[in-house]
């Protein structure tokens, strides 16, 4: 897996490619980890696996985000990644963060 | 209850029915479980599931998911109660460990032919019926995400002699074989509309081995668990214990 940072007024744009799983879930929980910035985007165009420590790592940072009052964004999500993603109910996660940051 | 272990696999003969399943880990222990469960005389859950992570940690978080499963069997076996109780109990235990869990249950009334289907976020089990193969609708959220439970609610199916249920894991659809090109929903249905008259250890078998040829030389990320489903009917074979 690699990341590229890119920063933008009060905003970081962290762009993965390749494969998010178990074996490297923390470089990336790290990197998001490491950001002051108030919003966080985490660009998924480039990725082409993410196993389920992957999926529970990026929740994970976006309640902790939430809870901060900061947003952690994820952008540009492959179609068949998106659908994997939705088996799980992670978009339903996402819109009960955003009403409620404690959920 | 009529069951009979193979290795990994385990085979299941009451209740009117046939069920072969197995699960087969990509390197180490894995998460992934699939289970049956007597509830009375004429009902039966079937479940498959996984625990988010790898190795010794999914396993005995597995381990515990499958234990309280049993129980909330146990305290109540009204297959939605089951998983959002499950979720309650079970949610609190994943959360503390940055987890998450997917799980299909089914519930067979093997008297009134009828199946009952709950899905906290897993693939949903295809039905083959007459040789058409239909993909369930029933959804919802993993286990441990959300304090509540969150889905579809109870999908309900009546089911004839002779036809089939199959419920899997990611591991078998996101498979990879040239090209990174993936197993896929499509190729599993298309699979399971030709396994029609097929027994359901036999439909197992045939899929797993259609896997193979899919995947023959390249290494999986995911582990892969499979379970058919088959109404045999057979007169005498509707009791369990």
């Amino acid at each position: 897996m690699e990341i590229r940072v890119q920063q933008k007024e009060g905003m970081a744009i962290l762009e993965v490619e390749g494969e998010l799983d178990f074996s490297n879930v923390e470089q990336l929980q790290q990197e998001i980890q490491r950001r002051t910035e108030e919003v966080v985007e985490i660009d998924l165009q480039g990725l082409r696996f993410i196993d389920s420590s992957g999926v529970g790592m990026l929740l994970s940072q976006v309640r902790h985000l939430y809870k901060q009052g900061r947003t952690l964004r994820i952008v540009r999500i492959p179609d068949f990644i998106r659908e994997d993603l939705d088996v799980i109910g992670f978009f339903q996660v996402l819109e009960a963060l955003k009403t409620n940051p404690n959920a | 209850m009529g069951e009979v272990i193979t290795g990994n696999g385990k085979i299941l003969r009451a209740y009117g029915l046939e069920v072969s399943g197995c699960s087969l880990p990509a390197e180490q222990v894995g998460g992934d479980f699939f289970e049956f469960i007597s509830c009375d005389e004429r009902t039966v859950f079937t479940v498959i599931g996984d625990v988010m992570g790898k190795g010794f940690h999914a396993a005995r978080l597995m381990e515990t998911i499958r234990h309280m499963l049993r129980e909330c069997i146990r305290i109540n076996p009204h297959p939605l109660e089951v998983v959002r109780r499950l979720n309650r109990v079970g949610g609190d235990e994943l959360r503390k460990c940055g987890a998450f869990a997917t799980l299909c249950l089914l519930c067979y009334d093997g008297i009134a032919g009828r199946l009952t289907c709950v899905n906290a976020g897993h693939h949903p089990p295809l039905l083959l019926s007459d040789g058409k193969v239909k993909v369930a609708r029933c959804r919802g959220v993993a286990l441990g995400l959300l304090e509540d439970y969150l889905g579809s609610g109870e999908e309900e199916f009546f089911l004839a002699d002779g036809d089939a249920v199959v419920l899997y894991t990611d591991g078998l659809v996101e498979a990879c074989g040239p090209g990174e090109q993936r197993y896929g929903q499509e190729r599993l249905k298309e699979i399971v509309r030709l396994q029609n008259g097929a027994d359901a250890d036999r439909m197992r078998q045939n899929i797993l081995s259609d896997l193979e040829t899919f995947t023959r030389g390249f290494s999986q990320k995911d582990d892969v668990t499979l379970v058919v489903m088959k109404v045999t009917g057979k007169a005498g074979e509707r009791g369990g214990n």
